[in-house]
Order: structure tokens, then sequence, then C-alpha cells
């Protein structure tokens, strides 16, 4: 049943991830939901949370609060994860507007429809296309840095973010 | 915790049900358990799976009945969960002396069959009434067995819920006690079967 994407975590690490899952689970899990509204992503947090607690037991004093401890390390992940998001919505907004300005110097119209039909357009994006853009855009990294976060050389990362661009633009003009 | 909707905990069992199995590969029963802190007989471990309650338990702590549940169930999913609320009551209500029988449905498949027919029989002995060892070895069938009875209540794993406290020694003396004798002194004078 284990994937291969799944953490390996030695028999013992797992016993004790097992005991703090037991535990705390249920709450935490009430708690980075609360945070996140989506149960998709509150399960990959909780996760991301347990594996972050079991790096980081070592480190913890013993008879100090387990509980709150877990608690930080939940609402650490999970406004991490927020925050991300929201930086990459705004930067692809903000290259979405850019895009329909450029197209009002053309001399076509412009109003908010366009801009949330540029929104539907960046979510079907391919994946590779999508993630090179708002790395791009919204991290404003270099090719070289995009190709190592996402595989594959920086030029099939340029290439991909100018198909995003290409593909987008192409959109605005059309609508 | 009194203000989460019943869907949003279900949402959240869920949650952690499929991060348990990833981050474990644990994918056995799911046994969700809870404690009682401070009763008049002190900490009580409560465990209950699928098909009904499987433990209420005299314990130190959360962390000695956890540690107790995962190396008696190896591959359950064990999970803390308010979802034991109504077990909680049904304790409160007993110990508040306001109802003394339990409408709880109690899960003994685990056990072997002869301990499951001495806890049936005991569970049929009302509050503030008792009976011997060896009544409830005959009434389960094997009159002669009198101590292995003793033996099978010592084991239950269901205190006060299966009232195995009500089984005394033929002489009228309490006999013996997983919770210790005091508990058992305890029990029989809050439900009037002592004075």
């Amino acid at each position: 049943m284990m994937g291969t994407s799944e953490p390996a975590i030695p028999a013992s690490a797992a016993h004790r991830i097992a005991l703090l899952l037991a535990k705390h689970g249920e709450e935490l899990a009430r708690h980075i939901r609360r945070i996140v509204c989506d149960d998709d992503t509150a399960q990959d947090l909780l996760q991301e949370t347990m594996i972050r607690a079991w790096k980081a037991m070592e480190r913890l004093a013993p008879g100090s609060n387990e509980r709150a401890w877990l608690y930080r390390i939940a609402t650490n992940t999970s406004l991490n994860h927020q925050r991300s998001r929201a930086r990459e919505r705004a930067a692809l907004s903000r290259h979405a507007a850019e895009l329909a300005a450029s197209r009002d110097s053309d001399g076509g119209g412009r109003d908010d429809a366009d801009r949330t039909g540029l929104w539907a357009e960046v979510a079907l994006l391919p994946e590779r296309q999508r993630l090179a853009l708002s790395l791009r855009v919204a991290d404003e990294l270099d090719y070289d840095e995009i190709a190592r976060r996402i595989g594959g050389t920086a030029e099939a990362a340029r290439a991909n973010v100018y198909q995003a661009t290409r593909r987008l633009k192409l959109k605005v003009r059309q609508a | 915790m009194s203000t989460t909707t019943a869907a949003e905990r279900q949402a959240a069992l869920r949650i952690v049900s499929r991060a348990f199995g990833a981050l474990t590969g644990r994918r056995g029963e799911e046994l969700r358990y809870a404690m009682m802190d401070d009763t008049p007989v002190g900490i009580l471990g409560l465990a209950r799976g699928a098909r009904g309650l499987r433990r209420v338990s005299f314990v130190r702590g959360e962390d000695e009945f956890l540690e107790r549940l995962l190396a008696e169930n190896g591959d359950a999913q064990i999970l803390r969960s308010d979802e034991l609320d109504d077990v909680r009551r049904a304790l409160d209500r007993y110990f508040a002396g306001k109802r003394l029988d339990f409408d709880l449905a109690v899960d003994l498949s685990e056990l072997a069959p002869f301990h499951r027919r001495v806890l049936g029989a005991t569970a049929k002995v009302p509050a503030g009434r008792v009976a011997t060892y060896t009544q409830i070895a005959t009434r389960a069938g094997s009159p002669r067995a009198s101590r292995a009875a003793g033996n099978a209540l010592h084991a239950n794993p269901v205190a006060i819920v299966v009232p195995c406290h009500r089984v005394l020694r033929t002489d009228g003396s309490l006999g013996g006690y997983g919770g210790g004798l005091p508990i058992k002194e305890w029990l029989l004078r809050h439900e009037g079967a002592l004075l």
C-alpha cells in the first residue's frame, strides 16, 4: 500500500509519530482545516506537520508541552502554505493585469471579466507551464533556479514560461 | 470542543485517518479512545471500535493507556476522539448516582469463548446486587470453574460497564479486583450493595 512518494520512516519513529498522531491528530486536523478550509490540503498539511514534528522531536525539551508545540508546528505549516498560495495568486493576477494592459496599448478594451477569464486560463495551463510561470513572476527566480526546482534545463524552464505567456496573450486577444 | 459540528469532526477524522495510514502504513481497525481524568475511582481510559466498547481501564495516565492499546492492538489505528462523549456521559451519570446501569454496546469478540460467557453472565447482575464466583461459573456453563471464572473477571477489559465488581467470594468476602480492592469496595457501596 505504501507508495514510493510516501516518506520512509523508521519503525521506532513511526511508533512515536503514531503516539503523537493518536493523541492529537483529530484536534490538529480540525485546527488545520479551519486555516486552509480544504480537506485534501488539510490532509497534506497534517502529514507535513507530523513529519516536521518527528524531525524536530530531538530538540523538544523533556517535560515541555507537547500539544502546544504540535499546534505551533501545525499553525506555521498551514500559514506558510496560505502565504505562498496568496503570493502566487497575487503575482499571477499582477501578471494577468500586465498582459491585459499590454493588450490595452494595442487599442483593445478591458474590464474585470477579462481578468476573471484570464484567471481561469492560468488555472488551465499545463502543470509545468503554470509552475514555471508562477516561479518566474511570483518568486522572481531566474531560469537556472526554476530548472532546479521543477527539473529539466534552464532552457526548458524558459520555454515553459514563454509558452505559458504566449498562450495567455492569445487568450487575451481572443477575448 | 463542544462547538465542533458533527460534520467538522467527521472531516477531521477522515483527514487524520488518511494521514495516519500514509505515515505509519497501519491499515487496521479504527479504535477511538478518550480519557476521564478525575473520577471518584481515579483515571479511566476508554476505547471503542466499530462494534462497541472495548476498554474501560484503570490507568495512571494517558501515555500508559495509549502504550497499552498500541501493544494490545498492533495493527489498529488508534485515535483520541470526542466521539466517546456518550460513554463519558454514561459514566458521569453512574458516578453521580443518577443511573447505575449502562445502555452501551460492548465488544468482547477479542476474548476467548469462556471469558465471553463469564462476562456475559456478569453483565446480567443488576446494580445493588452481587453474585458469587461459583454462581457466575455455573451461569457460564461450567459450575466447577469458579477459579477460571475469577481469572476471566480479573481480565475484564470493560470495567464498571461490565460489572465484574459485583462478583464476590461465596463467604461474602470481596475476592480480588483489577483496579484494586478499595475501588471494588467503593463501587459496591456506591451501588448500595454494601453498607
